[in-house]
């Protein structure tokens, strides 16, 4: 019995990648181990329960928002344009990393995780939110409420929702432009 | 003239009789029994069973808000007509049914008459009609036991002439039949039981038969499916259910778990499986499976598997599918235990009418526990993530390969439903 196929293509972390040929069942998750060799991107439940699996997604209208891998068939993202967890830092020619990201660099600062399994799925929650700020800054007595509600869904069996959760607060603190007050 | 003046008498004498009517001097009255006094220590057989026969009766449903006491009331009851709200049934004499006696609960339950007024048939006193006083006098007896709760009644928001409460009477002189119709055929003790149980105390026929544009049960219809809330009661009449795939076993293991090979109850059936029929007897549920298909079932449809031809129709339906359903759904429709329902053979995608499915792609499902540790994830809605024709393409996969119906959904179907 043979395996169908599909061929996709698609943008990850700014590169290219296909057109290759990939079986039609094949999971998000898998393509990014398998394919793109970007081995960042954990397998947590494989339900779409704990967010371990989390990427970005970025929409042509300069939107993000989060796709879980473990659940979500590779046909999806054909023709689409993501970031992964290896995507945040800054990097110079050599692909070495000069800098952290701003919500990685927090992280750090916060001692938020200790496994770190399921801190790639945090990152890009953590990053999806501060990107909507972005664009839709909130009012200060919102942000517990807002950070809450952005890692809700995500979950961590070590220690870590609170120094997350602080973590998240300040990036929103130490960023100008999130909070609808710098806009006054 | 002489026609002139028999229409005239015709239309007084209507008026007098409507006026009669309406004014409840038709309203039958009932004795009191023995449940009225009250008896040191109480009688814990009569309790015991008054509780079984609430629950079977699901007054938990209507009268049980989510964030409120037992049976204190404040459920909301949306309706054509305005949103009413479940009463306060337990004990306190205020707020309550502390002061009624075993008369004024048989009343409100066979004749829809409270000692304040009529009620709305909201409360499904056209099926509890056919209770006996004995039933009757039990769940009052239950009901009296519980912790009386000293919460208000929420104001109905009905508008004019439906909050007029005495029309109802008029209502009830035109609708309120003693029985309900028989939908099988049978004549066995356990299908007389399962008729007393679906017809009588789960008024199932609230739900699943269709209403008229007064509210009224269309009793030609009776279980043929109804639509008063956004996901349909579907239809559960004996060859219905044959063609969804439904056996007697696999309606008994629906009723007392929630699940069975055909799908998991969601909806309005979730609540009347979670606060009713699980905890009914093994027998009492055999006994609606009975009822319900009759004393001589019909043989479940076996699904028939799609035709190239059929796939061939449905395979961009199929990319979706795998984009975004296979996942948690599996390739091939089989599902995952604890995780979501099989897709292949499911009873929503079997029903000929692709309403409930469609509900459940736009809006999603809420995560739901089920007993012996048994659960549903949360499914999302995908009204914001697909278009309509997209939506489209998918369900007619859905229906064409794992529900053996035609894929004759439109992107217009769906974006009617959003």
């Amino acid at each position: 019995m043979s395996t169908s196929t599909i061929t996709v293509s698609m943008t990850i972390n700014g590169q290219s990648i296909g057109p290759v040929q990939v079986p039609e069942t094949l999971m998000m998750i898998d393509f990014l181990h398998e394919y793109a060799h970007l081995t960042g991107t954990r397998l947590g439940c494989g339900q779409g329960l704990c967010r371990a699996c989390v990427v970005i997604l970025d929409d042509d209208d300069g939107h993000s928002e989060e796709m879980r891998t473990c659940i979500t068939g590779v046909g999806y993202f054909n023709g689409r344009t993501l970031r992964t967890i290896e995507g945040h830092a800054h990097r110079d020619e050599h692909g070495a990393i000069t800098a952290l990201s701003p919500v990685q660099q927090k992280f750090l600062d916060f001692y938020s995780f200790q496994c770190g399994y399921c801190t790639p799925g945090f990152v890009n929650a953590a990053t999806v939110l501060i990107e909507r700020l972005q664009r839709e800054p909130i009012s200060r007595d919102q942000i517990e409420t807002v950070v809450t509600d952005a890692l809700n869904d995500h979950i961590c069996r070590c220690t870590g929702y609170v120094r997350y959760h602080q973590a998240v607060k300040e990036v929103i603190l130490s960023t100008p432009g999130l909070l609808k007050e710098d806009h006054a | 003239m002489r026609i002139a003046t028999i229409a005239k008498s015709v239309i007084v004498l209507a008026l007098v009789a409507g006026g009669v009517v309406l004014s409840g001097v038709l309203d039958p009255d009932y004795d009191t029994s023995a449940v009225d006094q009250t008896t040191a220590p109480p009688d814990q057989m009569l309790l015991a069973k008054g509780k079984y026969l609430a629950q079977a009766g699901d007054c938990t449903a209507c009268h049980t808000s989510k964030d409120g006491a037992p049976f204190a009331g404040g459920v909301p009851l949306p309706t054509p007509f305005g949103t009413l709200y479940g009463t306060n049934i337990t004990p306190d004499p205020e707020h309550g049914i502390g002061n009624w006696t075993s008369a004024d609960f048989y009343k409100a339950l066979h004749d829809g008459i409270a000692p304040h007024g009529p009620l709305y048939p909201a409360m499904p006193y056209t099926s509890y009609r056919g209770l006996s006083r004995e039933e009757s006098d039990a769940i009052f007896a239950y009901l009296r036991s519980v912790e009386p709760v000293s919460v208000p009644n929420h104001e109905n928001e009905i508008s004019f002439p439906f909050n007029l409460r005495f029309l109802m009477r008029g209502w009830n002189f035109l609708f309120l039949h003693d029985a309900l119709p028989i939908t099988s055929e049978g004549n066995s003790a356990q299908w007389v039981r399962g008729q007393h149980l679906v017809n009588v105390l789960g008024h199932c026929s609230e739900c699943h038969t269709p209403r008229g544009k007064l509210g009224q049960l269309q009793l030609g219809n009776s279980l043929k499916g109804g639509a008063a809330e956004a996901i349909h009661a579907p239809d559960i009449t004996p060859a219905a259910l044959a063609q969804r795939g439904w056996t007697q076993k696999d309606l008994v293991q629906f009723l007392a778990q929630g699940i069975a090979p055909q799908g998991s109850a969601y909806g309005g059936m979730y609540d009347a499986f979670h606060h009713s029929t699980r905890h009914l007897s093994e027998t009492d549920n055999q006994a609606i499976a009975q009822y319900l298909t009759g004393d001589t079932p019909r043989a479940a449809v076996a699904l028939a598997p799609a035709n190239t031809a059929q796939r061939e129709g449905v395979r961009a339906g199929r990319n979706h599918y795998l984009a975004l359903c296979a996942g948690c759904h599996a390739t091939a429709g089989q599902g995952k235990p604890n995780v979501t329902v099989a897709l292949s053979g499911n009873s929503t995608i079997r029903n000929p009418d692709p309403h409930n499915l469609l509900q459940v792609m736009l809006h999603g499902l809420e995560a739901k526990d089920f007993p012996d540790h048994h659960n549903r994830q949360a499914m999302p809605g995908f009204a914001d993530t697909m278009d309509d024709a997209q939506l489209a393409e998918l369900a007619n996969y859905l229906r064409v390969e794992f529900g053996g119906q035609t894929g004759n959904v439109t992107a217009e179907a769906v974006g009617a439903q959003r």
